[in-house]
């Protein structure tokens, strides 16, 4: 594989997390505009981590994963009795100080004669573990691939479980889930610390593919690309967000025809789809009929 | 100290005029059509890259700006309108949101093909010295801001509380279920109303380019924040609120950046509406009705 695949094919594994995050979110009723803030959460903390301090990169991916459920859990907490609008403005306010929180942190060392570390808008140069452990890109990549199976697979097995059918169903009607013995709350609370989580390990890979992080890296603009991600490809499947990431890394970046007039192309493509299929390629009928069909 | 308190005041109020004539256009489509529409200050960066193209290349005087950035506004109005609101009216309002969005990386990516440097001058509103009332000074531009805002507001409260047209718009506002059953035409409602938010909102553009005396594409991203920031300070959904939630967003940027700096006077504005929504989620003015 030539290093331009290798790239097309990183990203979109990467993206795919924060879309899957995005996704999670949007089949239990909430739609949020802020998932991009533990993507760079995640970033920040495991490229501080690995390049400050020397700790390995999946011990950094452990504790970036912890830090950004926790920071997800601070947001729900008081934003998730919110419903529609108001919950995704919310959700955008925490993102956009996270952000600036980012642009007002200087914290750099000295590491072998190296000044590293976030430096405010200057951003945050060096993350370079995986180089420096020898992985090559083509491994990387695996592991990126490895990791996403792995999320697809507690995906799967979630969606399949009664926790599955619970999740839809605050989605679908949240006051029929309480009077049905659901904890809505608590339940609330944990999708957002695995959404957060999740976008933070999307972020960790993101910071060690990259080497190199700033703040306006994880805008509104990433948090609403995720959202539409998950939209496009559908919110019947877990691989709906996949599908909708390849859609627009894959086909419309990868394939080069339309240099320069990507987003013309993408923009009038997701508007005229989303005109035929409003809950994206892979809703719930078609995902319904391909089960029926194929099992 | 005092009198820079003054001045801060001054100038936050100017930019809130601004603010709020952002939230006013956007309200109007909330309020209405009860949907989102992140393309809203997309197309006005449309409206305002489309004046800033005329002037390039034939030189227009301001008067025919302001029209051209009013009719390129209106024009990629229409546009959104027709893709992303039209299809979606008994729809997802997810599905209008995201589809508006696509449009917004649409319009971003045309302005930027048709002039690719980053940033253009833009025509000045006035040229000449600020006018000075003892200790405080106070730019001509500023003060034409806060006229035309203010004769927009009037000329919008008349249009909605003193026509058949207004009448029906606050109908649908209140009770779309019954207003469409007392025969009134809600697709034709949708459209005007798209219409007269663009109209708006194109005003405001026109004001922030010229006394700012520059374009970028981020005019786009920053006008749709700017304008449901004010919108939800001011509660979701209310004209009068939009008005007050755009003068106190302007009011807070001015203090905050003079005791803080410029990172803080952002973070500051999030931080007030993260609070508010936490809360007070109907906002500082409540409103006749909640959105879902």
């Amino acid at each position: 594989m030539d290093d331009y695949t290798i790239g097309v094919l990183t990203n979109i594994g990467l993206f795919s997390f924060l879309a899957l995050s995005a996704y999670l979110l949007l089949i239990t009723g909430e739609m949020s505009f802020g998932q991009q803030a533990f993507f760079g959460i995640g970033a920040y903390c495991a490229g501080i981590l690995t390049a400050m301090y020397g700790v390995s990169l999946p011990l950094a991916a452990i504790a970036a994963m912890a830090l950004g459920a926790l920071a997800a859990l601070l947001v729900g907490l008081p934003t998730l009795r919110l419903k529609g609008l108001y919950f995704a403005m919310a959700t955008l306010a925490a993102a956009e100080m996270i952000r600036i929180l980012f642009e007002l942190l200087h914290f750099q060392r000295t590491v072998e004669g190296e000044l590293l570390g976030p430096d405010g808008t200057q951003g945050f140069r060096g993350i370079r573990w995986v180089f420096e452990s020898g992985v090559e890109p083509l491994h990387y990549l695996a592991l990126i691939y490895v990791v996403l199976a792995v999320v697809l697979g507690l995906f799967a097995w979630i969606e399949r479980s009664r926790l599955g059918a619970t999740l839809r169903s605050l989605g679908q009607d949240p006051e029929l889930a309480a009077s049905l013995g659901v904890d809505v709350n608590r339940l609330k609370l944990g999708v957002a610390a695995a959404a957060g989580a999740l976008a933070a390990l999307g972020g960790v890979l993101y910071a060690h593919h990259n080497t190199y992080i700033e703040p306006r890296n994880f805008d509104i603009m990433l948090g609403i690309h995720s959202l539409a991600y998950a939209l496009i490809g559908g919110l019947g499947t877990t691989f709906g967000p996949l599908l909708g990431v390849v859609v627009d890394i894959g086909l419309v970046e990868g394939s080069r025809v339309f240099e320069g007039y990507r987003m013309i192309v993408f923009g009038g493509l997701v508007a005229v789809l989303l005109v035929f299929r409003p809950r994206g390629l892979l809703d719930e009928r078609v995902v319904h009929w391909l089960r029926a069909r194929f099992s | 100290m005092f009198v820079d308190l003054i001045q801060n005041t001054l100038d936050g109020l100017t930019s809130g005029a601004a603010y709020a004539l952002l939230a006013v256009g956007f309200t109007l489509i909330f309020g209405v059509l009860r949907r989102v529409n992140l393309s809203y200050g997309p197309a006005i960066m449309f409206g305002c890259y489309a004046a800033t193209w005329f002037h390039v290349h034939f030189q227009g005087g301001l008067l025919l700006l302001a029209v051209i950035t009013i009719a390129g506004t209106v024009l990629a109005g229409a546009y959104v309108e027709r893709l992303c609101f039209a299809p979606h009216r008994d729809g997802s309002a997810i599905a209008a949101m995201v589809a508006s969005f696509a449009l917004w990386m649409q319009l971003e990516e045309l302005a930027i093909l048709a002039m690719p440097k980053h940033l253009y001058a833009f025509p000045a509103l006035y040229e000449g010295r600020p006018l000075a009332l003892g200790p405080f000074s106070l730019r001509v531009e500023a003060l034409l801001m806060l006229l035309v805002t203010v004769a927009t507001c009037v000329a919008l409260h008349r249009l909605l509380y003193r026509s058949r047209f207004g009448l029906a718009v606050r109908a649908v506002i209140e009770q779309p279920v019954a207003a469409q059953l007392a025969g009134i035409d809600l697709p034709g409602i949708f459209v005007r109303i798209f219409a007269v938010a663009s109209l708006v909102g194109a005003i405001a553009g026109y004001l922030i380019v010229s006394s700012s005396e520059q374009v970028t594409p981020m005019l786009g991203m920053w006008s749709t924040l700017k304008g449901m920031l004010a919108m939800m300070l001011g509660g979701l959904g209310s004209l009068p609120g939009a008005v007050l939630g755009g003068l106190a967003l302007g009011l807070i940027e001015a203090h905050s950046q003079w005791f803080f700096g410029p990172q803080v006077r952002d973070l500051t504005a999030y931080l007030l509406l993260f609070i508010l929504l936490a809360l007070r989620p109907s906002g500082l003015w409540t409103t006749t009705r909640s959105a879902s």
